[in-house]
């Protein structure tokens, strides 16, 4: 089985021309996440390194059309804000969109999205971040961290901290540090660094993994976010004799966290036992896999075998847990050069007979409707697994923002509208 | 003055449009066009079709001119003598003079229903029930026009002139109101098909202008949303944008939660609400009971939970016995969402805050430890319940180092705590060999307690025999013979730590061959 590319663009093309069924209203909230993913999904299937080689080995592959059509790039720049704000339109004023209902996830998804959105060339760098307010974003992102170094995902009228002592939001506030170039912006403006360091560091567990925070019960998706996180420290504030400084400072046990990261991969040996579920983004399940004396004998098939991935120990494969996981090993291989790989033939195989649906997208495991969180994650970890290489069709992938590697530079290009002048950060609007 | 017997023409003969038509026609443009042709000028709708006035008769010419002179202000301007003879050659002609205000009729000047249908082309009954209805929802609304003065009176305190008594609202009133915007709401469905949501046509709520979603069409993300759902966050835009905390608003997060229990700012609404209101804890704790059990997989349902606990437990804070009662309580709860789920995060998450809060470390006193063992026993495998055996095991304040990280020895932890930890956990691998999480608490637990993975030698050689031979090698846990690699890499036995490797990767855990054989070169590597 192969990569479906073909159904996959018709997957993303659906999502971003129609309607989002009502299933998705528990997404409601976080609306920035599911548009940002059908944005970045177009994107990595029409990146110019995703184009297939041609018959004519001589000729370079032509460079693809983007999937986001160049007349609605300017519209969707504002799609971000429109988003985050009722308007009542008796008085023309912006209704609850008071600080208060900022999110730590929206505004990094904004960000990321205004990056993506820009153009491949050098003009770029005087327009995506054009509007942006720098400073008042800064000073909110400080304002959401604890004193014990963790993030919340609001901030009250009261000041008050609203969210859990939750990874993602280390992730989410390092990333955007890096976009916004906080560590430049002085003492005052940027977060305390050693305080995330901290937080992270202490939040692996026991058996190698780390969890939500503090002595809590390990997950793939709290690995990825601590590696990422302290891996976009590394590259906001490149040091180029250490350039994995906070790798290292924040993981105690990085050979342990190998571990515990390969050791997610299982032999997938049917869909017999996985009862359908809510969908709830989130990932979770709660099905016990085979049983012992079936799991010992599966290790040891010879020939081809599905490899899923589970996302703690003792559960089932889910196609996002690949990306999670494939991705964080791939942001350790810098700071541990040569690291163990998992093992790429039986992953694929997984996400392709499985859980990629016929109607392109991916579900959540094998059986379930495609959704935009796994459709996206389940490109992510196909691109992620090829490592060095490349999938076919996918182009090549940067693990540390999650995106192709031209958007990627993208919105690279974007943050040198902060160096520019003092000028750039007062607030355009 | 026209003469008695030209009222209308209705003997007329000829006449191309007759009062009898009217009765036959069906829908309502035709009768429109019947009425139409009967007020009509002799001989128009022949000019019309004809295409102009030339091709009409010298006859039919004069008869079509003389129906203008007869309007009373034409021909009042006529001597006698010319107004008799007008009258007679009317009369003559034997065509009927009916003149109306009346427009050619258009066949879609009534508009479109709720279906997209025609209404010109209802039947004439269906037209006429139509407009009963019209009419029907227009008294609804004026008598609830009335109901919204008389309540705003009353509000103000103001007289009844007529009666001399202030203006009151009574019970009766509302309930006459509800019934009424259900009878509205009923009128404007079957009229309109425009759905009155619940609070549209509630009068609770007739104060509130709902602030709807405004994005632009085909915006990105867009979701259809239920309709009942559309409705209810566009009040709660509203009543958030006023900063309105009341006992309504409670209930409008309560309907918003049930039908998207993810949407973190009602939650937090919901919470500067209960404070406003100053609102008894446990009751919100019940009614949260009920929602989390509804949506197992809701975070925000475990985050409201804590805020709600950081603010009662200063409360109970000084009374021991009912802080027992209540860690009792909030235990069964959770157990209760164990029964559904026994690995959800969350829950699992809530589980370590409680500890902490209420201070549930020790057995004798909440039986935190024996209920965890009564989990494992259910499902060894439940890996999570081994991680908050761990957090119990190793957070407990009477002798852990506070914040010790959970990969760091703590020479803190008494050694015979470590020897039961061991115990356990070796007690359980034996009940099920390849179940990863004991054998990763073992790890976790020699750690902590600063031994050596080669303490626990002997017990991990039972699970591996024969290891290299080709015939009888035995091997009864990948956990284990991964364990021992580790031991003899531990005691600088190389060659057999890279033996156990191989044969992982060759035999015990083949999906794993690219990590084991990393593990062998990296051996190699550190040892050149």
């Amino acid at each position: 089985m192969e990569l479906q590319k073909a159904r996959h663009v018709q997957y993303f093309q659906r999502c971003y021309t129609t309607v989002l069924p009502s299933i998705y209203t528990s997404m409601d909230s976080n609306r920035l996440l599911l548009g940002y993913f059908t944005l970045a999904g177009l994107d990595l299937l029409s990146s110019a390194s995703s184009a297939s080689p041609s018959a004519n080995e001589a000729s370079a592959p032509p460079t693809p059309q983007s999937l986001i059509p160049a007349s609605d790039r300017l519209q969707l720049r504002d799609w971000p804000d429109t988003v985050k704000r009722g308007w009542d339109e008796a008085v023309s004023y912006p209704a609850a969109s008071d600080t208060e209902n900022a999110s730590l996830p929206g505004t990094y998804f904004a960000l990321l999205t205004l990056g993506l959105l820009a153009n491949d060339d050098a003009s770029s760098v005087a327009t995506a971040f054009r509007g942006v307010d720098r400073i008042g974003t800064l000073q909110w992102i400080k304002r959401l961290q604890r004193p014990d170094g963790s993030f919340g995902e609001v901030v009250n009228a009261d000041g008050s901290i609203s969210g859990g002592r939750d990874m993602r939001y280390c992730y989410m506030a390092a990333t955007i540090r890096w976009a916004l170039r906080g560590n430049e912006a002085g003492k005052d403006l940027d977060i305390d660094v050693d305080g995330m360091v901290r937080h992270i560091r202490k939040s692996q567990a026991y058996d190698g993994g780390f969890a939500e925070s503090h002595m809590g019960e390990s997950q793939a998706g709290y690995a990825y976010c601590a590696v990422a996180a302290l891996s976009m420290l590394d590259l906001t504030e490149a040091d180029a004799d250490k350039p994995s400084h906070y790798l290292d400072a924040g993981i105690p046990n990085t050979s342990a966290m190998v571990r515990w990261l390969v050791s997610r991969q299982i032999v997938y040996t049917g869909s017999d036992e996985s009862d359908s579920e809510e969908e709830g983004g989130e990932g979770e399940e709660n099905n016990t896999p085979a049983e012992p004396t079936s799991e010992m004998a599966s290790l040891s098939v010879t020939g081809p075998v599905l490899g899923g991935f589970n996302g703690r120990p003792n559960k089932v494969a889910d196609t996002c847990y690949a990306w999670w996981v494939a991705g964080a090993l791939q942001v350790l291989s810098k700071a541990l050069p040569e690291a163990a790989s998992l093992d790429r033939a039986s992953g694929r195989a997984f996400l392709l007979q499985e859980t990629q649906n016929t109607y392109g997208g991916f579900g959540k495991d094998a059986g379930s409707p495609p959704d935009l969180f796994h459709s996206y994650l389940g490109l992510a970890a196909l691109a992620a697994m090829a490592g060095d290489a490349t999938e076919e069709g996918l182009g090549q992938f940067d693990v540390r923002l999650c995106l192709g590697k031209e958007a990627a530079a993208r919105v690279n290009r974007a943050r040198q509208y902060w160096a520019l002048g003092p000028e750039n950060d007062t607030t355009h609007t | 003055m026209p003469p008695k017997n030209n009222k209308g023409g209705v003997n007329a003969k000829g006449s191309s449009a007759k009062q009898e038509d009217l009765t036959k026609t069906q829908t309502v443009y035709e009768r429109a066009q019947a009425v139409y042709d009967l007020t009509r000028p002799p001989y128009d709708k022949e000019r019309e079709e004809l295409g102009g006035l030339h091709n009409l008769s010298t006859v039919e010419k004069t008869a079509y001119a003389n129906w203008f002179c007869t309007a009373p202000e034409e021909y009042s301007y006529l001597p006698k003598k010319a107004q008799k003879e007008l009258w007679k050659q009317v009369n003559e002609s034997n065509r009927p003079l009916r003149r109306g205000q009346i427009d050619k009729p258009r066949p879609d000047q009534w508009g479109r229903d709720k279906n997209g249908r025609n209404i010109g082309d209802y039947t004439v009954q269906q037209y006429e029930q139509r407009i009963e209805t019209q009419a029907q929802l227009t008294c609804v609304k004026a008598l609830g026009r009335s109901f919204a003065s008389k309540r705003l009176f009353a509000s103000k305190g103001l007289v009844d002139s007529s009666t001399g008594e202030k203006y009151t609202l009574t019970e009766e009133d509302i309930k006459a109101e509800k019934e009424r915007r259900k009878e509205m709401a009923a009128l404007t469905r079957a009229l309109y098909g425009v759905k009155m949501g619940p609070y549209s046509s509630d009068p609770e709520w007739d104060d509130v202008v709902p602030i709807p979603q405004m994005e632009p069409e085909g915006a990105l993300a867009a979701i259809a949303y239920p309709e009942d759902y559309d409705e209810a966050m566009s009040y709660l835009r509203a009543v958030m944008a006023a900063k309105e905390y009341s006992p309504r608003c409670l209930k409008l997060t309560e309907h918003v939660i049930s039908m998207n229990p993810a949407h973190y700012t009602v939650w937090l609404y919901r919470f500067a609400n209960i404070q406003h209101l100053d609102m008894p804890l446990l009751d919100e704790l019940e009614w949260l009971n009920e929602v989390a059990l509804d949506y197992l997989k809701n975070y925000q349902i475990w985050h409201h939970r804590q805020l709600l606990l950081d603010h009662y437990y200063p409360t109970i804070a000084d009374t021991p016995d009912e802080v027992k009662r209540f860690a009792r309580s909030e235990r069964a709860f959770v157990m209760q969402m164990f029964a559904e789920d026994a690995k959800n995060y969350h829950v699992w998450s809530y589980r370590q805050y409680l500890t902490r809060k209420l201070g549930m470390w020790e057995n004798e006193a909440h039986g935190e430890l024996d209920s965890l063992e009564g989990m494992i026993d259910d499902d060894v495998r439940n890996n999570s319940a081994w991680s908050h055996r761990f957090f119990l095991v190793f957070s407990n304040p009477r002798y852990a180092t506070p914040d010790s990280h959970a990969t760091e020895p703590d020479p803190q932890v008494p050694a015979d705590i470590i020897d039961r930890e061991v115990a356990y956990a070796q007690a359980k691998i034996a009940l099920a060999p390849q179940n990863q999480s004991p054998w990763n608490y073992l790890r976790g637990v020699l750690v902590k307690g600063g031994r050596k993975l080669g303490s626990v030698q002997v017990f991990v050689e039972q699970y591996v025999d024969n290891l290299g031979d080709a015939e009888k090698e035995q091997v009864r846990s990948s956990h284990a013979l991964e364990h021992l690699a580790d031991i003899y890499e531990e005691a600088g036995d190389k060659e057999k730590a890279d033996l156990c490797w191989k044969r992982l990767g060759e035999k015990w855990d083949r999906i794993r061959l690219g990590y084991w054989e990393w593990k062998r070169r990296s051996m190699k590597a550190a040892s050149s």
